[in-house]
């Protein structure tokens, strides 16, 4: 019987597609949880174009001859004219707020801003345009990306979440997985 | 026993849970991603990984990406690596390899199974490259053991593991010709012979850089990045001596 227990605690813990509101095969409470920090739908939409900024937290590259594209960590993506990759030329930059992934082809540039895809005309590099908002594309999880924790329930209605902060609750949430 | 069956239906009920549906279009080539991506292109078709799925957009029409389908993997994707006409999804517990003649529904050929890790993957002719990184990052940190896995690829429904070597902290990699290129977090740059496909050879490792995903240009030069900023290197396809072109340093 223990067995079962253990393969169901494993099948839960493996299935990130649900969290639960339940109180069986909860996990302890330790006086800690995670909160969900929610950002507005106008900032998580604010799309704007600026020259070449420095690098600070780079994360994914994408190459589409002769540009190349790097990924900011949750905040846009830097052009990058590599026409003589001995001296690469830092162009422009898309800010975006959750932006980590990119793909291109041609005139084209799509990216992920939290879970909209967004569409840019990149026919002239320095001067980018946002063409097209696909709304929802990329659907993000709504709960923390840990195992075995308690978090605060999500509620849209303040926004999208944007991150997970660990907090001290002393009531423990209804959520957790 | 009726206990042990209604835990069994909960257990199935917490694996499946996810959605699924279909249509689209296609063709060849364009830019080109890192192994670490989750978004790719081939033809007219953009691909986006999340944790769970794999989704298709049809982008015949550039500036109006049509969504054409959704499939429902299992947990913790991670990367997506498109190779002729197959794409090689990462996930946390297996690489799954599909058919995207009909890119709008890919379909799963097989899966190949490996411990709980995370896993980008590149492919040459009939090889797979994947490297497994442990740790507590990776999901339930289910294994603190990294490494580099060569799969044979000939027959694509039966994948078979041929090799395995330890590795560090492996992120992305990359492969051109003879040489595989493993970006090994802190420890920096790690470039293999593999003339016999088979079984890399360590040749060198730069530990100058911060390695977290490589694209190889073409096969002279490769584009780097890590913590401290962008690298280009060119080298030498015999050796695999690295030469520093240029940088874009983080500030």
């Amino acid at each position: 019987m223990n067995k079962i227990y253990t393969l169901l605690l494993a099948a839960l813990s493996l299935s990130g597609c649900k969290y639960h509101d339940r109180d069986r095969w909860n996990p302890a409470f330790d006086g800690t949880a995670y909160r969900p920090v929610y950002m507005s739908e106008e900032e998580v939409s604010n799309i704007t174009f600026h020259a070449g900024e420095k690098l600070v937290e780079p994360g994914k590259i994408y190459l589409l001859e002769p540009f190349l594209f790097i990924n900011e960590k949750g905040r846009g993506i830097h052009i990058i004219d590599n026409s003589d990759p001995g001296n690469p030329e830092n162009i422009s930059f898309i800010s975006i707020p959750g932006n980590y992934d990119m793909a291109a082809k041609g005139n084209w540039l799509y990216a992920d801003n939290y879970t909209d895809l967004l569409a840019f005309d990149i026919s002239n590099p320095r001067e980018v345009r946002l063409a097209k908002r696909v709304s929802d594309a990329v659907p993000v999880r709504d709960f923390p990306p840990h195992n075995e924790i308690y978090f605060e329930c999500p509620d849209p209605s303040k926004g999208t979440i944007v991150a997970w902060e660990k907090v001290d609750m002393s009531v423990k949430p209804k959520c957790w997985r | 026993m009726k206990k042990t069956l209604k835990l069994l239906f909960v257990l199935l009920v917490a694996l499946t849970g996810c959605e699924a549906d279909k249509s689209g279009t296609v063709d060849p080539q364009s830019g080109k991603g890192g192994s670490m991506a989750r978004f790719a292109i081939t033809g007219n078709s953009l691909y986006i990984v999340d944790d769970q799925s794999l989704h298709s957009y049809d982008i015949s029409a550039p500036d109006n990406p049509q969504k054409s389908g959704s499939k429902s993997l299992g947990i913790g994707i991670e990367t997506i690596f498109p190779y002729q006409n197959n794409l090689f999804i990462g996930a946390q517990d297996g690489m799954y390899i599909f058919n995207n003649a009909d890119p709008s529904n890919p379909q799963l050929i097989s899966k190949y199974q490996h411990v709980q890790s995370c896993d980008p993957v590149v492919v040459q002719d009939n090889y797979a490259y994947v490297t497994l990184r442990g740790g507590s990052t990776c999901r339930n940190g289910a294994t603190t053991n990294s490494s580099l896995d060569v799969v044979d690829l000939s027959d694509l429904a039966n994948p078979k593991i041929l090799h395995t070597q330890n590795m560090l902290t492996p992120y992305g990699l990359g492969v051109s010709g003879k040489l595989l290129f493993v970006c090994d977090g802190t420890h920096g740059l790690k470039t293999f012979n593999i003339q016999n496909p088979q079984l890399p050879v360590f040749l060198s490792q730069n530990t100058s850089v911060d390695a977290y995903d490589v694209i190889v240009r073409n096969s002279r030069s490769l584009i780097l990045i890590g913590k401290k900023g962008l690298y280009q290197f060119s080298f030498n396809e015999d050796k695999g001596d690295l030469t520093l072109l240029s940088q874009i340093p983080v500030q």
